[in-house]
């Protein structure tokens, strides 16, 4: 299950809950694609704070978004995943993208980096 | 303790959830921590979701059928289905291939099933399916930890 907001600097925020998997993930992409493609989104934050249960379906969504991004330089971030998550997160390379912070804090940083652009 | 089961179902995507919480409950009695728990669950929802999208192309009648055995400490699983089998298993379990990037699969599944399960061995013929079988050992709960 996911609630979708879009801030008014355009950073896209999917608060994911429950269990991610393979259909899950079909349900969220058509929603999340279509937002990106109004061209009003900047940046994602998926805030998994609330996420039970994510496999591999979790990574080929999110890096699906990314490549959706990747012509505006988007920035992607994954926010508070488990420990197990975080394992498959860095398998693939996505370490990087993961903050253990507040979805506030999280706008904060891209916010600015928004601005200074 | 020593304990057995059994369970198949057809290849629709919604079974992917039935498999994950019926071997999250046979698990139980093994006293798993949560990351463990996770991390069997994880192993178990990609070899499942291998079956039915891969095997089966989500077909909606054949079956897919996963066997377990505890024995002592240590599970002992199968998922296997009859469907269109693995072309190469050698670069199926590569990172990041995948015969699908159209559908977003990020082709991670065998790396991660192989990351969190001991002994991980795929066999797959052509037209006949795929049986993935893995263990995964629990560590017993100390009296210590139990008393937190």
């Amino acid at each position: 299950m996911a609630n979708i907001e879009i801030t008014e600097s355009g950073i896209l925020v999917a608060t994911l809950r429950g269990e991610l998997d393979n259909h899950e993930a079909n349900q969220i992409r058509s929603v999340i694609s279509s937002s990106i493609f109004t061209g009003q989104v900047q940046a994602i934050i998926w805030d998994l704070t609330a996420l039970g249960f994510m496999d591999s379906a979790g990574i080929g969504l999110i890096l699906g978004r990314m490549r959706d991004l990747a012509p505006i330089d988007g920035e992607t971030i994954i926010l508070n995943p488990t420990s197990t998550m975080e394992k498959i997160f860095n398998f693939s390379g996505l370490g990087p993208n993961i903050r253990h912070s507040s979805v506030d804090l999280v706008i904060g940083e891209i916010g600015g980096v928004l601005h200074e652009q | 303790m020593n304990n057995e089961m059994t369970l198949s179902f057809v290849a629709i995507e919604e079974n992917e959830a039935l498999a994950r919480m019926a071997m999250t409950c046979f698990i139980t009695p093994l006293d798993p921590t949560l990351e463990e728990i996770s991390e069997f669950k994880t192993i178990v929802s990609e070899a499942v979701t291998n079956a039915i999208i891969h095997g089966y192309e989500c077909d909606g009648k054949s079956m897919v059928t996963v066997k377990a055995q505890i024995v002592g400490q240590k599970i002992v699983m199968t998922i296997a289905d009859d469907g269109a089998g693995i072309f190469d298993v050698n670069q199926a379990m590569e990172p990041m291939f995948t015969t699908r990037p159209f559908m977003e699969r990020s082709g991670m599944g065998f790396t991660i099933m192989e990351s969190f399960a001991d002994n991980l061995t795929v066999e797959s013929v052509i037209g006949n399916g795929t049986v993935v079988k893995f263990e995964k050992t629990f560590s017993p709960v100390t009296e210590v930890s139990r008393m937190r």
